[in-house]
């Protein structure tokens, strides 16, 4: 709600300016009424400033030149190892274009009545394609030697349940598109790594609908089976299970887990 | 006479006022009189698409986590610029169970010998970009500067994650687990070894 406030404080600033400058010159022009001549010299000088007012705010700045790039500074504050054995054997790759229109609308209430109110002080929209890698892995450290039956030839591998993990989201800088009208402030860093944030929580809200689950166990079968007929087993031999205590709505509380204990 | 009737109709004004305002009382006590807020940040709802699936063999030993702050400054006239994020990601070393082949799998008498593809970098995007974290900005940045950050945050975390030490850390451990599914497979003496990495 704040940044809202504050980008319109930030894009009004520019018409503020503008407005004192007027005023300063009609204040001018009261002490000393000018003649057609030096009227000239008080409207130009106006005129100069409001252009390089306006122009200077919303027009893309020339990229600086090569001595004057940007200098970096890199520090790490967290570095955790940590042995784990998972195996991941599919791998979804999800495309999507996150949009924000930002309209200041005051709604509430009025004497019991629900009021709407769009107030009149101009928009900006931002728009922005995301990618996330989205992986299906089994987790091999749950195994014990009661997940494995061999009876004579046969061999049977009981599997835990799947799970999900988002391991990577790339935003498409090249293609982000901003619009902002004369009265209201640019997108700020934070407001955009808000929006990112939407953007990557919507993704994971939406992973039980990908059946990403249910793919990492065909793959994970595809994957053992081979293994197992290049030890010595024939194929027909050979049979993966699951746990049967999965449920997909439990899906998206794992993904949550991991991605956040990432 | 006249004084009389102006005091009366000034009272009857006034009792009127008073039940008018006892009523408005009595209404606000049960209704909202006003309330009001601005409608938060929240963005369209956006189809989602699938650009590719694939079937992977990734078997993961050591996972890597990093938070890299990236500062970065601008030289200005008056001032200077800032923009500081902190990028998290997480680096992932184990193998590619798709390049074992046939031939690097053998039982010689009672003794499994498995060679086993080298530890890699099993996916070299691992920034979580879109969690990243805004930190503090001054002046206006642009979504190249945003993606140059993005590119050194990458390679900073890969010179500090990708050490011959967490090579070394994820073999041993890959070592223990294969072992481990094995004997459980019913081979109870397994040899492994690692096939040495081309380039790192």
């Amino acid at each position: 709600m704040c940044q809202k406030f504050k980008s319109l404080i930030r894009g009004t600033k520019k018409i503020t300016i503008l407005l004192t400058i007027a005023y300063f010159f009609i204040f001018l022009h009261s002490y000393y009424p000018f003649s057609d001549m030096n009227r000239t010299c008080f409207i130009i000088p106006f005129l100069f400033c409001a252009l390089l007012l306006t122009g200077c705010g919303d027009k893309e700045v020339a990229p600086p030149p090569a001595e004057e790039q940007p200098i970096d500074t890199l520090q790490t504050i967290l570095l955790k190892a940590q042995q784990c054995s998972r195996l991941y054997t599919t791998e979804f790759h999800i495309h999507k274009i996150v949009t924000y229109d930002d309209l200041i609308s005051v709604s509430g209430k009025l004497f019991n009545q629900d009021y709407n109110l769009r107030l009149p002080v101009g928009h900006r929209k931002v728009a922005f394609p995301m990618d996330a890698t989205l992986k299906g892995y089994i987790d091999m450290e749950q195994l014990t030697p009661e997940n494995f039956t061999r009876d004579g030839e046969r061999l049977t591998i009981t599997l835990p349940n799947p799970q999900v993990m988002m391991t990577a989201t790339k935003i498409d800088q090249a293609g982000v598109r901003e619009y902002v009208s004369l009265t209201r402030a640019h997108f700020s860093d934070h407001e955009l790594s808000e929006l990112e944030h939407q953007g990557r929580e919507a993704i994971i809200r939406q992973i039980p609908d990908y059946g990403i689950a249910e793919q990492a166990r065909v793959n994970a079968a595809r994957l053992l089976i081979p293994l197992a007929t290049q030890l010595g087993f024939r194929e027909e031999n050979v049979t993966i299970v699951f746990s049967d205590d999965f449920k997909p709505e439990s899906l998206t509380k794992l993904v949550k887990l991991n991605t956040s204990g990432q | 006479m006249t004084i009389k009737r102006t005091i009366k109709f000034y009272a009857l004004c006034a009792l009127l006022l008073i039940i008018v305002l006892f009523v408005l009382w009595q209404h606000m006590r049960s209704t909202t009189l006003f309330s009001a807020h601005i409608e938060e940040n929240k963005i369209d709802i956006t189809p989602q698409q699938i650009t590719s699936i694939k079937e992977i063999g990734q078997w993961e030993f050591l996972s890597i986590s990093e938070e890299e702050l990236v500062d970065t400054t601008r030289k200005g006239i008056f001032s200077d610029d800032h923009l500081v994020r902190i990028y998290k990601g997480t680096l992932r070393l184990g193998i590619d169970l798709k390049e074992l082949s046939e031939q690097n799998v053998f039982i010689q008498n009672d003794t499994l010998f498995m060679t086993l593809p080298p530890i890699k970098l099993l996916d070299e995007h691992f920034i979580d970009e879109a969690n990243t974290r805004s930190f503090h900005e001054t002046g206006k940045w642009k979504p190249a500067d945003r993606e140059r950050m993005y590119q050194k945050a990458q390679l900073m975390m890969k010179q500090r994650a990708l050490t011959s030490e967490n090579y070394q850390n994820a073999k041993d451990y890959g070592e223990s687990q294969i072992t481990d599914l094995m004997n459980n497979m019913g081979f109870p003496h397994v040899v492994i070894t690692f096939e040495e990495a081309s380039a790192q």
